[in-house]
Protein backbone atom coordinates (compact mmCIF):
# COMPACT_ATOMS: atom_id res chain seq x y z
CA UNK A 1 0.00 0.00 0.00
CA UNK A 2 1.37 3.20 -0.94
CA UNK A 3 0.61 6.67 1.40
CA UNK A 4 -0.74 8.87 -1.18
CA UNK A 5 -1.43 11.17 1.09
CA UNK A 6 -1.02 12.20 5.12
CA UNK A 7 -2.39 15.22 7.19
CA UNK A 8 -2.65 15.61 10.92
CA UNK A 9 -3.77 11.81 12.24
CA UNK A 10 -5.43 10.95 8.95
CA UNK A 11 -3.52 9.31 6.36
CA UNK A 12 -5.29 8.34 2.87
CA UNK A 13 -3.46 5.37 1.23
CA UNK A 14 -4.59 3.44 -2.16
CA UNK A 15 -4.87 -0.24 -1.78
CA UNK A 16 -4.49 -2.24 -4.70
CA UNK A 17 -5.46 -2.29 -7.64
CA UNK A 18 -2.82 -4.64 -7.64
CA UNK A 19 -3.05 -5.75 -3.76
CA UNK A 20 -3.73 -9.75 -3.59
CA UNK A 21 -6.82 -9.49 -1.34
CA UNK A 22 -8.99 -7.30 -3.28
CA UNK A 23 -9.49 -10.34 -5.22
CA UNK A 24 -8.45 -8.78 -8.53
CA UNK A 25 -8.00 -5.86 -9.73
CA UNK A 26 -10.35 -3.43 -7.17
CA UNK A 27 -8.15 0.30 -6.48
CA UNK A 28 -9.86 1.53 -2.56
CA UNK A 29 -8.37 4.25 -1.44
CA UNK A 30 -8.82 4.45 2.40
CA UNK A 31 -8.46 7.27 4.61
CA UNK A 32 -7.37 6.20 7.68
CA UNK A 33 -7.22 7.31 11.53
CA UNK A 34 -4.47 4.64 13.23
CA UNK A 35 -6.20 1.77 12.05
CA UNK A 36 -9.54 2.78 12.13
CA UNK A 37 -11.24 3.49 8.39
CA UNK A 38 -13.41 6.92 7.64
CA UNK A 39 -13.68 6.38 4.11
CA UNK A 40 -13.24 4.22 1.39
CA UNK A 41 -13.49 5.49 -2.12
CA UNK A 42 -13.25 2.59 -4.56
CA UNK A 43 -12.12 2.98 -8.34
CA UNK A 44 -12.95 0.18 -10.85
CA UNK A 45 -12.55 -0.39 -14.66
CA UNK A 46 -8.95 -1.67 -14.50
CA UNK A 47 -10.46 -4.89 -15.91
CA UNK A 48 -13.36 -3.45 -18.26
CA UNK A 49 -12.40 -5.03 -21.45
CA UNK A 50 -15.51 -3.90 -23.47
CA UNK A 51 -17.14 -7.29 -23.66
CA UNK A 52 -20.54 -5.43 -24.22
CA UNK A 53 -19.66 -4.33 -27.71
CA UNK A 54 -17.69 -6.82 -29.01
CA UNK A 55 -21.03 -9.21 -28.05
CA UNK A 56 -22.94 -6.43 -30.70
CA UNK A 57 -20.45 -7.22 -33.24
CA UNK A 58 -20.57 -10.91 -33.08
CA UNK A 59 -23.28 -13.79 -34.32
CA UNK A 60 -25.49 -14.87 -31.88
CA UNK A 61 -23.63 -18.21 -30.90
CA UNK A 62 -20.28 -16.13 -30.99
CA UNK A 63 -22.01 -13.78 -28.57
CA UNK A 64 -21.97 -16.65 -25.55
CA UNK A 65 -18.04 -16.89 -26.12
CA UNK A 66 -16.95 -13.56 -24.45
CA UNK A 67 -20.14 -13.47 -22.55
CA UNK A 68 -18.80 -16.75 -20.59
CA UNK A 69 -15.83 -14.68 -19.65
CA UNK A 70 -17.28 -12.10 -17.71
CA UNK A 71 -17.52 -14.00 -14.77
CA UNK A 72 -14.85 -16.24 -15.07
CA UNK A 73 -15.21 -18.17 -11.96
CA UNK A 74 -18.69 -19.72 -13.21
CA UNK A 75 -18.62 -19.19 -16.71
CA UNK A 76 -21.40 -21.48 -17.05
CA UNK A 77 -24.28 -19.40 -15.27
CA UNK A 78 -23.24 -16.88 -17.48
CA UNK A 79 -23.79 -18.72 -20.52
CA UNK A 80 -27.09 -20.23 -18.99
CA UNK A 81 -28.59 -16.82 -18.59
CA UNK A 82 -27.88 -15.28 -21.73
CA UNK A 83 -29.16 -18.71 -23.81
CA UNK A 84 -32.11 -18.36 -21.98
CA UNK A 85 -32.67 -14.62 -22.99
CA UNK A 86 -31.99 -15.23 -26.72
CA UNK A 87 -33.89 -18.57 -26.50
CA UNK A 88 -37.12 -16.70 -25.27
CA UNK A 89 -36.49 -14.43 -27.89
CA UNK A 90 -36.68 -17.02 -30.31
CA UNK A 91 -39.24 -18.44 -28.62
CA UNK A 92 -37.87 -21.96 -27.90
CA UNK A 93 -38.30 -21.74 -24.63
CA UNK A 94 -40.87 -24.46 -24.45
CA UNK A 95 -38.93 -26.76 -27.24
CA UNK A 96 -35.28 -27.41 -25.25
CA UNK A 97 -35.54 -31.00 -24.52
CA UNK A 98 -35.43 -32.57 -21.00
CA UNK A 99 -32.10 -33.63 -21.44
CA UNK A 100 -30.32 -30.44 -22.32
CA UNK A 101 -32.01 -28.63 -19.43
CA UNK A 102 -31.13 -31.71 -16.69
CA UNK A 103 -27.74 -30.99 -18.10
CA UNK A 104 -27.23 -27.23 -18.08
CA UNK A 105 -28.43 -27.61 -14.23
CA UNK A 106 -26.01 -29.97 -13.52
CA UNK A 107 -23.37 -27.54 -15.23
CA UNK A 108 -24.78 -24.95 -13.67
CA UNK A 109 -24.71 -26.13 -10.11
CA UNK A 110 -21.22 -27.32 -10.63
CA UNK A 111 -19.71 -23.98 -11.61
CA UNK A 112 -21.65 -22.88 -7.98
CA UNK A 113 -19.72 -25.53 -5.96
CA UNK A 114 -16.52 -24.77 -8.10
CA UNK A 115 -17.05 -20.71 -7.73
CA UNK A 116 -17.69 -21.13 -4.03
CA UNK A 117 -14.17 -23.25 -3.54
CA UNK A 118 -12.42 -20.54 -5.11
CA UNK A 119 -14.14 -18.11 -2.80
CA UNK A 120 -13.42 -20.02 0.09
CA UNK A 121 -9.65 -20.83 -0.34
CA UNK A 122 -9.12 -16.89 -1.14
CA UNK A 123 -11.28 -15.54 1.59
CA UNK A 124 -9.35 -18.43 3.84
CA UNK A 125 -6.20 -17.03 2.47
CA UNK A 126 -6.75 -13.20 2.97
CA UNK A 127 -7.44 -13.88 7.01
CA UNK A 128 -4.42 -16.53 7.19
CA UNK A 129 -5.66 -19.99 6.77
CA UNK A 130 -3.03 -21.44 4.29
CA UNK A 131 -3.99 -25.19 3.96
CA UNK A 132 -7.76 -24.13 3.60
CA UNK A 133 -6.99 -23.22 -0.06
CA UNK A 134 -5.97 -26.42 -0.71
CA UNK A 135 -9.34 -28.70 0.26
CA UNK A 136 -11.24 -26.12 -1.46
CA UNK A 137 -9.16 -26.62 -4.86
CA UNK A 138 -9.12 -30.17 -5.20
CA UNK A 139 -12.91 -30.03 -5.35
CA UNK A 140 -12.93 -27.34 -7.77
CA UNK A 141 -10.42 -29.49 -9.44
CA UNK A 142 -12.63 -32.61 -10.12
CA UNK A 143 -14.98 -29.91 -11.26
CA UNK A 144 -13.04 -28.52 -13.98
CA UNK A 145 -12.40 -31.53 -14.93
CA UNK A 146 -15.89 -32.68 -15.61
CA UNK A 147 -16.41 -29.47 -17.59
CA UNK A 148 -13.55 -30.19 -19.66
CA UNK A 149 -14.68 -33.56 -20.52
CA UNK A 150 -18.37 -32.11 -21.56
CA UNK A 151 -17.31 -29.15 -23.13
CA UNK A 152 -13.25 -29.41 -24.10
CA UNK A 153 -12.39 -26.69 -21.90
CA UNK A 154 -11.57 -26.18 -18.30
CA UNK A 155 -12.76 -23.09 -17.87
CA UNK A 156 -14.54 -21.31 -20.70
CA UNK A 157 -15.92 -24.31 -22.93
CA UNK A 158 -18.71 -22.60 -24.60
CA UNK A 159 -20.73 -25.75 -24.38
CA UNK A 160 -24.42 -24.36 -23.75
CA UNK A 161 -25.54 -22.89 -27.41
CA UNK A 162 -28.88 -21.20 -27.91
CA UNK A 163 -31.30 -24.26 -28.71
CA UNK A 164 -29.16 -26.87 -26.55
CA UNK A 165 -26.04 -27.93 -25.75
CA UNK A 166 -22.79 -28.50 -28.26
CA UNK A 167 -22.99 -32.21 -28.66
CA UNK A 168 -24.33 -34.96 -26.03
CA UNK A 169 -22.41 -35.68 -22.75
CA UNK A 170 -19.32 -37.87 -23.53
CA UNK A 171 -18.58 -41.27 -22.02
CA UNK A 172 -16.79 -41.81 -18.64
CA UNK A 173 -18.71 -38.30 -17.70
CA UNK A 174 -20.83 -40.21 -15.67
CA UNK A 175 -18.89 -41.96 -13.74
CA UNK A 176 -16.09 -39.53 -12.85
CA UNK A 177 -19.73 -37.27 -11.51
CA UNK A 178 -20.13 -40.58 -9.50
CA UNK A 179 -16.80 -40.36 -8.00
CA UNK A 180 -17.39 -36.70 -6.96
CA UNK A 181 -20.12 -37.20 -6.00
CA UNK A 182 -19.24 -39.46 -3.74
CA UNK A 183 -16.05 -37.77 -2.45
CA UNK A 184 -18.03 -34.19 -1.56
CA UNK A 185 -19.22 -35.60 1.32
CA UNK A 186 -16.14 -35.84 3.18
CA UNK A 187 -14.29 -32.71 1.52
CA UNK A 188 -17.15 -30.57 2.92
CA UNK A 189 -16.78 -31.74 6.19
CA UNK A 190 -13.09 -31.03 6.44
CA UNK A 191 -13.52 -27.72 5.52
CA UNK A 192 -16.31 -27.23 7.76
CA UNK A 193 -14.03 -28.73 10.26
CA UNK A 194 -11.39 -26.43 9.16
CA UNK A 195 -13.28 -22.90 9.73
CA UNK A 196 -16.82 -23.32 10.93
CA UNK A 197 -15.49 -23.59 14.69
CA UNK A 198 -12.36 -22.68 14.45
CA UNK A 199 -11.90 -19.45 17.18
CA UNK A 200 -9.83 -17.53 15.33
CA UNK A 201 -11.90 -17.76 12.18
CA UNK A 202 -15.29 -16.60 13.95
CA UNK A 203 -12.99 -13.92 15.96
CA UNK A 204 -12.08 -12.46 12.44
CA UNK A 205 -15.73 -12.73 10.56
CA UNK A 206 -18.20 -12.72 13.52
CA UNK A 207 -19.91 -8.98 13.54
CA UNK A 208 -17.41 -7.63 10.64
CA UNK A 209 -19.32 -5.84 8.14
CA UNK A 210 -22.22 -6.09 9.16
CA UNK A 211 -25.08 -5.23 6.44
CA UNK A 212 -28.53 -4.74 7.44
CA UNK A 213 -31.65 -5.81 5.97
CA UNK A 214 -32.60 -2.53 4.45
CA UNK A 215 -29.07 -1.23 3.36
CA UNK A 216 -28.75 -5.11 1.38
CA UNK A 217 -32.36 -3.86 0.34
CA UNK A 218 -30.75 -0.31 -0.59
CA UNK A 219 -27.68 -1.26 -2.32
CA UNK A 220 -29.51 -3.95 -4.68
CA UNK A 221 -27.58 -6.66 -3.12
CA UNK A 222 -28.37 -10.27 -4.00
CA UNK A 223 -27.50 -13.69 -4.04
CA UNK A 224 -25.82 -15.06 -0.24
CA UNK A 225 -25.12 -11.25 0.46
CA UNK A 226 -28.61 -10.79 0.26
CA UNK A 227 -29.59 -13.94 2.17
CA UNK A 228 -26.99 -13.09 4.77
CA UNK A 229 -29.14 -10.27 6.06
CA UNK A 230 -32.06 -12.27 5.95
CA UNK A 231 -34.28 -12.14 2.78
CA UNK A 232 -34.76 -16.02 1.43
CA UNK A 233 -34.71 -14.46 -2.75
CA UNK A 234 -33.46 -16.66 -4.70
CA UNK A 235 -34.02 -16.52 -8.53
CA UNK A 236 -34.31 -19.95 -8.39
CA UNK A 237 -37.42 -20.03 -6.71
CA UNK A 238 -38.79 -16.83 -7.49
CA UNK A 239 -38.49 -17.03 -10.73
CA UNK A 240 -37.95 -20.63 -12.29
CA UNK A 241 -36.25 -21.43 -14.87
CA UNK A 242 -34.59 -24.39 -17.04
CA UNK A 243 -36.73 -26.66 -14.92
CA UNK A 244 -35.05 -25.77 -11.20
CA UNK A 245 -39.02 -26.17 -10.66
CA UNK A 246 -38.34 -29.92 -10.55
CA UNK A 247 -35.77 -29.86 -7.60
CA UNK A 248 -35.69 -30.26 -4.11
CA UNK A 249 -33.81 -27.85 -2.54
CA UNK A 250 -33.43 -25.36 0.35
CA UNK A 251 -32.69 -22.00 0.08
CA UNK A 252 -29.96 -21.29 3.41
CA UNK A 253 -30.74 -18.13 5.14
CA UNK A 254 -29.30 -16.01 7.72
CA UNK A 255 -30.06 -13.16 9.76
CA UNK A 256 -26.86 -11.76 11.11
CA UNK A 257 -25.41 -9.81 7.72
CA UNK A 258 -22.15 -10.19 9.05
CA UNK A 259 -18.96 -12.08 7.04
CA UNK A 260 -19.55 -15.27 9.17
CA UNK A 261 -23.11 -15.47 8.33
CA UNK A 262 -22.53 -15.10 4.45
CA UNK A 263 -19.86 -17.55 5.03
CA UNK A 264 -22.10 -20.29 6.53
CA UNK A 265 -24.68 -19.17 4.14
CA UNK A 266 -22.28 -20.05 1.01
CA UNK A 267 -20.94 -23.26 2.72
CA UNK A 268 -24.89 -24.49 2.86
CA UNK A 269 -25.35 -23.47 -0.66
CA UNK A 270 -22.68 -25.69 -1.67
CA UNK A 271 -24.30 -28.34 0.02
CA UNK A 272 -27.68 -27.44 -1.69
CA UNK A 273 -25.61 -27.36 -5.20
CA UNK A 274 -25.01 -30.95 -4.40
CA UNK A 275 -28.44 -32.12 -3.56
CA UNK A 276 -29.37 -30.59 -7.21
CA UNK A 277 -26.61 -32.31 -8.74
CA UNK A 278 -27.55 -35.73 -6.90
CA UNK A 279 -30.99 -35.41 -8.09
CA UNK A 280 -30.05 -34.78 -11.83
CA UNK A 281 -27.80 -37.81 -11.81
CA UNK A 282 -30.18 -39.86 -11.57
CA UNK A 283 -31.74 -38.32 -14.25
CA UNK A 284 -29.48 -38.81 -16.74
CA UNK A 285 -29.19 -42.48 -17.65
CA UNK A 286 -32.36 -41.98 -19.84
CA UNK A 287 -31.11 -40.88 -23.34
CA UNK A 288 -32.59 -38.26 -24.93
CA UNK A 289 -32.00 -35.63 -27.93
CA UNK A 290 -29.72 -32.63 -26.03
CA UNK A 291 -30.67 -29.78 -28.78
CA UNK A 292 -34.11 -28.24 -30.72
CA UNK A 293 -34.94 -29.95 -33.62
CA UNK A 294 -34.14 -27.45 -36.06
CA UNK A 295 -31.39 -26.82 -38.22
CA UNK A 296 -31.72 -22.96 -38.49
CA UNK A 297 -30.98 -22.41 -34.97
CA UNK A 298 -28.55 -25.18 -33.99
CA UNK A 299 -26.01 -26.54 -36.67
CA UNK A 300 -26.82 -30.53 -37.71
CA UNK A 301 -23.93 -32.60 -36.80
CA UNK A 302 -20.36 -32.26 -38.35
CA UNK A 303 -20.72 -36.09 -39.75
CA UNK A 304 -23.81 -35.23 -42.13
CA UNK A 305 -22.39 -32.51 -43.99
CA UNK A 306 -20.82 -35.41 -46.10
CA UNK A 307 -24.20 -37.60 -46.45
CA UNK A 308 -26.64 -34.80 -47.01
CA UNK A 309 -26.35 -31.74 -49.10
CA UNK A 310 -29.00 -30.01 -47.40
CA UNK A 311 -26.98 -30.55 -44.00
CA UNK A 312 -23.82 -28.77 -45.80
CA UNK A 313 -26.26 -25.94 -46.63
CA UNK A 314 -27.00 -25.72 -43.24
CA UNK A 315 -23.74 -25.83 -41.52
CA UNK A 316 -22.50 -23.23 -44.17
CA UNK A 317 -25.75 -20.87 -43.69
CA UNK A 318 -24.41 -21.37 -39.93
CA UNK A 319 -21.28 -20.56 -40.02
CA UNK A 320 -21.47 -17.54 -42.29
CA UNK A 321 -24.32 -15.46 -41.11
CA UNK A 322 -25.30 -17.33 -38.27
CA UNK A 323 -29.39 -17.18 -37.37
CA UNK A 324 -31.71 -14.11 -36.76
CA UNK A 325 -34.00 -13.29 -33.97
CA UNK A 326 -37.48 -12.03 -33.89
CA UNK A 327 -36.78 -8.05 -32.98
CA UNK A 328 -37.73 -7.34 -29.27
CA UNK A 329 -36.17 -6.83 -25.78
CA UNK A 330 -36.15 -8.72 -22.91
CA UNK A 331 -34.69 -9.44 -19.63
CA UNK A 332 -33.94 -12.48 -18.56
CA UNK A 333 -32.45 -13.61 -14.96
CA UNK A 334 -30.92 -16.08 -13.31
CA UNK A 335 -29.37 -17.14 -10.18
CA UNK A 336 -25.65 -17.14 -10.34
CA UNK A 337 -22.94 -17.97 -7.68
CA UNK A 338 -23.41 -14.08 -6.32
CA UNK A 339 -26.83 -13.31 -7.06
CA UNK A 340 -28.85 -12.17 -9.61
CA UNK A 341 -27.14 -12.13 -13.20
CA UNK A 342 -29.22 -10.56 -15.45
CA UNK A 343 -28.92 -9.93 -19.66
CA UNK A 344 -31.20 -7.34 -21.00
CA UNK A 345 -31.13 -8.09 -24.52
CA UNK A 346 -32.50 -6.46 -27.34
CA UNK A 347 -32.86 -7.99 -31.28
CA UNK A 348 -33.50 -5.72 -33.98
CA UNK A 349 -34.03 -8.78 -36.40
CA UNK A 350 -30.71 -9.19 -37.36
CA UNK A 351 -28.25 -12.16 -37.00
CA UNK A 352 -26.39 -9.89 -34.20
CA UNK A 353 -27.59 -9.25 -30.62
CA UNK A 354 -28.21 -4.73 -31.26
CA UNK A 355 -28.10 -4.54 -27.49
CA UNK A 356 -26.37 -6.88 -24.40
CA UNK A 357 -26.77 -5.55 -20.84
CA UNK A 358 -25.41 -6.77 -18.20
CA UNK A 359 -27.03 -6.97 -14.19
CA UNK A 360 -23.59 -7.58 -12.94
CA UNK A 361 -24.30 -8.83 -9.34
CA UNK A 362 -21.14 -8.27 -7.99
CA UNK A 363 -21.14 -4.47 -9.25
CA UNK A 364 -24.02 -3.71 -6.50
CA UNK A 365 -22.76 -6.39 -3.93
CA UNK A 366 -19.06 -4.53 -4.35
CA UNK A 367 -20.56 -0.89 -3.93
CA UNK A 368 -21.66 -1.90 -0.37
CA UNK A 369 -18.39 -1.80 1.03
CA UNK A 370 -18.31 2.16 0.54
CA UNK A 371 -20.51 2.07 3.56
CA UNK A 372 -19.13 -1.52 4.91
CA UNK A 373 -15.64 -0.48 5.82
CA UNK A 374 -16.19 2.69 7.26
CA UNK A 375 -15.68 2.28 11.05
CA UNK A 376 -13.60 -0.76 10.75
CA UNK A 377 -10.18 -1.61 11.06
CA UNK A 378 -8.39 -1.64 7.52
CA UNK A 379 -7.62 -5.73 8.13
CA UNK A 380 -11.34 -6.06 8.32
CA UNK A 381 -11.96 -4.68 5.68
CA UNK A 382 -10.14 -7.39 3.54
CA UNK A 383 -12.03 -9.69 5.21
CA UNK A 384 -15.11 -7.65 3.82
CA UNK A 385 -14.28 -7.58 0.36
CA UNK A 386 -13.40 -11.13 0.66
CA UNK A 387 -17.00 -11.93 2.33
CA UNK A 388 -18.78 -10.02 -0.90
CA UNK A 389 -17.01 -12.49 -3.32
CA UNK A 390 -16.75 -10.11 -5.85
CA UNK A 391 -15.07 -10.49 -9.67
CA UNK A 392 -13.62 -8.55 -11.70
CA UNK A 393 -14.21 -9.72 -15.02
CA UNK A 394 -18.24 -8.85 -14.37
CA UNK A 395 -17.88 -6.30 -12.72
CA UNK A 396 -15.80 -4.32 -15.37
CA UNK A 397 -16.80 -6.63 -18.09
CA UNK B 1 -8.05 -2.96 -43.98
CA UNK B 2 -10.02 -4.27 -41.00
CA UNK B 3 -13.53 -3.49 -40.97
CA UNK B 4 -15.03 -0.86 -38.48
CA UNK B 5 -17.90 -2.18 -37.50
CA UNK B 6 -19.34 -5.38 -38.59
CA UNK B 7 -23.11 -4.52 -39.57
CA UNK B 8 -25.80 -6.95 -38.84
CA UNK B 9 -27.68 -8.03 -41.73
CA UNK B 10 -30.91 -6.58 -40.35
CA UNK B 11 -30.33 -2.98 -41.03
CA UNK B 12 -31.18 -0.39 -39.09
CA UNK B 13 -33.30 -0.69 -35.60
CA UNK B 14 -35.73 1.79 -35.15
CA UNK B 15 -37.41 0.90 -31.90
CA UNK B 16 -37.45 -3.01 -31.08
CA UNK B 17 -39.32 -2.61 -27.61
CA UNK B 18 -42.03 -2.05 -29.45
CA UNK B 19 -42.13 -4.83 -31.70
CA UNK B 20 -41.97 -7.18 -28.41
CA UNK B 21 -44.46 -9.99 -28.20
CA UNK B 22 -46.08 -9.02 -24.80
CA UNK B 23 -45.92 -12.66 -23.43
CA UNK B 24 -42.23 -12.67 -23.85
CA UNK B 25 -41.22 -12.23 -19.98
CA UNK B 26 -42.27 -11.46 -16.80
CA UNK B 27 -41.59 -8.10 -15.91
CA UNK B 28 -44.44 -5.27 -15.96
CA UNK B 29 -43.41 -2.88 -18.40
CA UNK B 30 -43.94 0.76 -18.55
CA UNK B 31 -42.62 3.87 -21.01
CA UNK B 32 -41.74 6.88 -18.86
CA UNK B 33 -41.37 10.66 -19.76
CA UNK B 34 -37.92 11.70 -18.38
CA UNK B 35 -39.80 14.78 -16.39
CA UNK B 36 -42.05 12.40 -15.08
CA UNK B 37 -38.99 9.85 -13.56
CA UNK B 38 -38.33 11.12 -10.67
CA UNK B 39 -42.43 11.32 -9.36
CA UNK B 40 -42.81 7.42 -10.91
CA UNK B 41 -40.25 6.49 -9.27
CA UNK B 42 -41.53 7.74 -5.73
CA UNK B 43 -44.69 6.49 -6.55
CA UNK B 44 -43.59 2.92 -6.89
CA UNK B 45 -41.44 3.23 -3.96
CA UNK B 46 -44.38 4.05 -2.35
CA UNK B 47 -46.08 1.06 -3.41
CA UNK B 48 -43.49 -1.40 -2.18
CA UNK B 49 -41.00 -1.29 -4.98
CA UNK B 50 -38.08 -1.98 -2.21
CA UNK B 51 -35.02 -2.54 -4.65
CA UNK B 52 -33.76 -0.91 -7.44
CA UNK B 53 -31.94 -4.07 -10.02
CA UNK B 54 -30.54 -2.06 -12.42
CA UNK B 55 -29.90 1.11 -14.67
CA UNK B 56 -28.91 0.20 -18.48
CA UNK B 57 -29.13 1.79 -21.76
CA UNK B 58 -29.58 1.08 -25.08
CA UNK B 59 -28.98 3.78 -28.17
CA UNK B 60 -30.87 3.77 -31.66
CA UNK B 61 -29.24 6.10 -33.67
CA UNK B 62 -32.19 6.39 -36.39
CA UNK B 63 -35.18 7.15 -33.72
CA UNK B 64 -36.26 10.45 -32.01
CA UNK B 65 -35.57 10.70 -28.87
CA UNK B 66 -32.27 8.55 -29.35
CA UNK B 67 -31.46 7.12 -26.56
CA UNK B 68 -33.67 4.59 -24.05
CA UNK B 69 -32.42 4.20 -20.18
CA UNK B 70 -33.45 1.37 -19.03
CA UNK B 71 -34.79 0.97 -14.95
CA UNK B 72 -35.09 -2.40 -13.45
CA UNK B 73 -36.73 -2.60 -10.29
CA UNK B 74 -37.89 -5.78 -8.20
CA UNK B 75 -40.89 -5.46 -5.01
CA UNK B 76 -39.02 -7.58 -2.02
CA UNK B 77 -40.46 -7.64 1.22
CA UNK B 78 -38.90 -4.88 3.38
CA UNK B 79 -38.59 -7.72 6.57
CA UNK B 80 -37.27 -10.63 6.95
CA UNK B 81 -38.68 -13.52 4.91
CA UNK B 82 -38.47 -17.21 3.73
CA UNK B 83 -38.72 -18.02 0.27
CA UNK B 84 -42.93 -18.80 0.56
CA UNK B 85 -42.97 -14.93 2.06
CA UNK B 86 -41.16 -13.70 -1.27
CA UNK B 87 -43.10 -15.86 -3.60
CA UNK B 88 -42.44 -14.04 -6.95
CA UNK B 89 -41.51 -10.65 -6.66
CA UNK B 90 -42.68 -7.62 -9.07
CA UNK B 91 -40.23 -6.80 -11.72
CA UNK B 92 -40.83 -3.61 -12.93
CA UNK B 93 -39.02 -2.03 -16.34
CA UNK B 94 -39.06 1.40 -16.80
CA UNK B 95 -37.92 2.73 -20.40
CA UNK B 96 -37.07 5.98 -20.37
CA UNK B 97 -36.41 8.14 -24.34
CA UNK B 98 -33.34 10.19 -24.35
CA UNK B 99 -32.43 12.67 -26.58
CA UNK B 100 -29.17 13.23 -28.41
CA UNK B 101 -29.49 16.97 -28.32
CA UNK B 102 -30.16 17.18 -24.86
CA UNK B 103 -29.22 13.83 -23.00
CA UNK B 104 -29.65 14.50 -19.22
CA UNK B 105 -31.76 12.57 -17.14
CA UNK B 106 -32.53 12.71 -13.35
CA UNK B 107 -30.55 11.01 -11.18
CA UNK B 108 -32.02 8.49 -8.81
CA UNK B 109 -28.98 8.26 -6.22
CA UNK B 110 -31.07 10.47 -3.83
CA UNK B 111 -33.57 7.84 -3.74
CA UNK B 112 -31.43 4.94 -4.24
CA UNK B 113 -28.03 4.71 -2.95
CA UNK B 114 -26.71 2.26 -5.92
CA UNK B 115 -27.69 4.29 -8.69
CA UNK B 116 -24.08 5.31 -8.06
CA UNK B 117 -22.16 3.34 -10.64
CA UNK B 118 -24.70 2.22 -12.90
CA UNK B 119 -25.60 5.98 -13.86
CA UNK B 120 -21.84 6.63 -14.26
CA UNK B 121 -21.26 3.86 -16.10
CA UNK B 122 -23.85 4.73 -18.47
CA UNK B 123 -22.14 8.67 -18.66
CA UNK B 124 -19.15 6.90 -19.02
CA UNK B 125 -20.09 4.84 -22.19
CA UNK B 126 -23.38 6.45 -23.47
CA UNK B 127 -22.40 9.69 -22.62
CA UNK B 128 -25.72 10.80 -20.90
CA UNK B 129 -25.34 13.10 -17.86
CA UNK B 130 -27.12 12.89 -14.70
CA UNK B 131 -28.43 15.85 -13.03
CA UNK B 132 -27.65 15.66 -9.65
CA UNK B 133 -25.35 12.85 -9.02
CA UNK B 134 -22.79 13.36 -6.91
CA UNK B 135 -19.46 12.34 -8.61
CA UNK B 136 -20.35 11.65 -12.32
CA UNK B 137 -17.22 10.72 -13.62
CA UNK B 138 -15.94 7.70 -16.05
CA UNK B 139 -16.06 4.40 -14.27
CA UNK B 140 -15.35 1.68 -16.96
CA UNK B 141 -12.70 3.84 -19.08
CA UNK B 142 -9.39 5.70 -18.77
CA UNK B 143 -10.59 9.17 -16.92
CA UNK B 144 -9.14 11.15 -20.04
CA UNK B 145 -10.81 9.46 -22.47
CA UNK B 146 -12.94 10.70 -25.85
CA UNK B 147 -15.92 9.56 -26.85
CA UNK B 148 -18.62 7.10 -25.57
CA UNK B 149 -17.67 3.97 -26.65
CA UNK B 150 -21.20 1.95 -26.57
CA UNK B 151 -23.16 4.29 -28.62
CA UNK B 152 -23.65 2.84 -32.42
CA UNK B 153 -21.69 5.21 -34.63
CA UNK B 154 -18.29 4.21 -32.28
CA UNK B 155 -16.74 2.13 -34.16
CA UNK B 156 -15.49 -1.16 -32.78
CA UNK B 157 -11.87 -0.92 -34.40
CA UNK B 158 -10.25 -0.08 -37.68
CA UNK B 159 -9.04 3.37 -39.54
CA UNK B 160 -10.34 5.52 -36.82
CA UNK B 161 -9.23 3.94 -33.93
CA UNK B 162 -5.40 4.22 -35.69
CA UNK B 163 -5.30 7.42 -36.08
CA UNK B 164 -6.28 8.04 -32.51
CA UNK B 165 -2.88 9.51 -30.59
CA UNK B 166 -1.86 7.10 -28.15
CA UNK B 167 -3.21 8.07 -24.50
CA UNK B 168 -1.23 9.56 -22.58
CA UNK B 169 -1.89 7.25 -19.67
CA UNK B 170 0.52 4.79 -21.10
CA UNK B 171 3.56 5.50 -19.12
CA UNK B 172 5.10 1.56 -19.16
CA UNK B 173 5.08 2.47 -23.35
CA UNK B 174 8.55 3.95 -24.48
CA UNK B 175 6.71 5.51 -26.94
CA UNK B 176 5.97 9.41 -25.78
CA UNK B 177 2.20 10.14 -26.07
CA UNK B 178 0.73 11.26 -29.02
CA UNK B 179 3.56 9.84 -31.22
CA UNK B 180 2.11 8.38 -34.25
CA UNK B 181 2.29 4.41 -35.03
CA UNK B 182 6.02 3.64 -34.93
CA UNK B 183 5.67 1.15 -37.86
CA UNK B 184 7.34 -1.62 -36.92
CA UNK B 185 4.93 -4.05 -37.22
CA UNK B 186 4.45 -2.58 -40.67
CA UNK B 187 8.57 -3.63 -40.97
CA UNK B 188 8.20 -6.91 -39.75
CA UNK B 189 5.83 -8.12 -41.58
CA UNK B 190 6.98 -6.71 -44.63
CA UNK B 191 10.83 -8.82 -43.68
CA UNK B 192 8.61 -11.57 -43.40
CA UNK B 193 6.84 -11.46 -46.71
CA UNK B 194 10.28 -10.57 -48.55
CA UNK B 195 11.60 -13.97 -46.57
CA UNK B 196 8.90 -15.78 -47.80
CA UNK B 197 9.62 -14.71 -51.66
CA UNK B 198 13.30 -15.38 -51.81
CA UNK B 199 12.71 -19.07 -50.62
Amino acid sequence: MDVVHREGNTMTLSMGPQHPSTHGVLQVIVEVSGETVERADMEIGYLHTGIEKSAENLFWTQASTVIERMDYLSPLSNAMCYVLAVEKLLGVTEKIPERARQVRVLLCEAARIASHCVWLGTHAIDIGAISCFWYAFDIRENILDLTEQAGGARMHPNYLRVGGLNGDLPQGFLSKLDELIAKFPERMRELRTLLQNNPIWRDRTIDVGVLSLEDALAWGATGPVLRASGIAYDVRKAFPYSGYEGYEFDVPVRTEGDAYARFLVRLDEMDEAMRIIRQVRKRLDTPGPIAVDDPKIIAPPKETIVLSMEALIHHFKMVSEGFRVPPGDVYQAVEGPRGELGYYIVSDGGNRPYRVRTRPPSLYNLQCLKQLAVGGLIADMVVTIGSLDPVFGEVDR
Amino acid sequence: MPSSQAPSIAGAAIDPPTLRDPTLDDALIERVDRAALHDRVLALRAAGTTMLLDIGAVDYPERTPRFDAVYHFLALPKKQATVAEVGTPKRIRLLVGVPVNDPVLPSLTNLWKNADWPEREIFDLFGIVFSGHPNLKRIQMPHDWEGAPLRKDYPLRGPAREKTPRPAFALKSNVPAGAPPSGKVAQALERQTRRTGDS
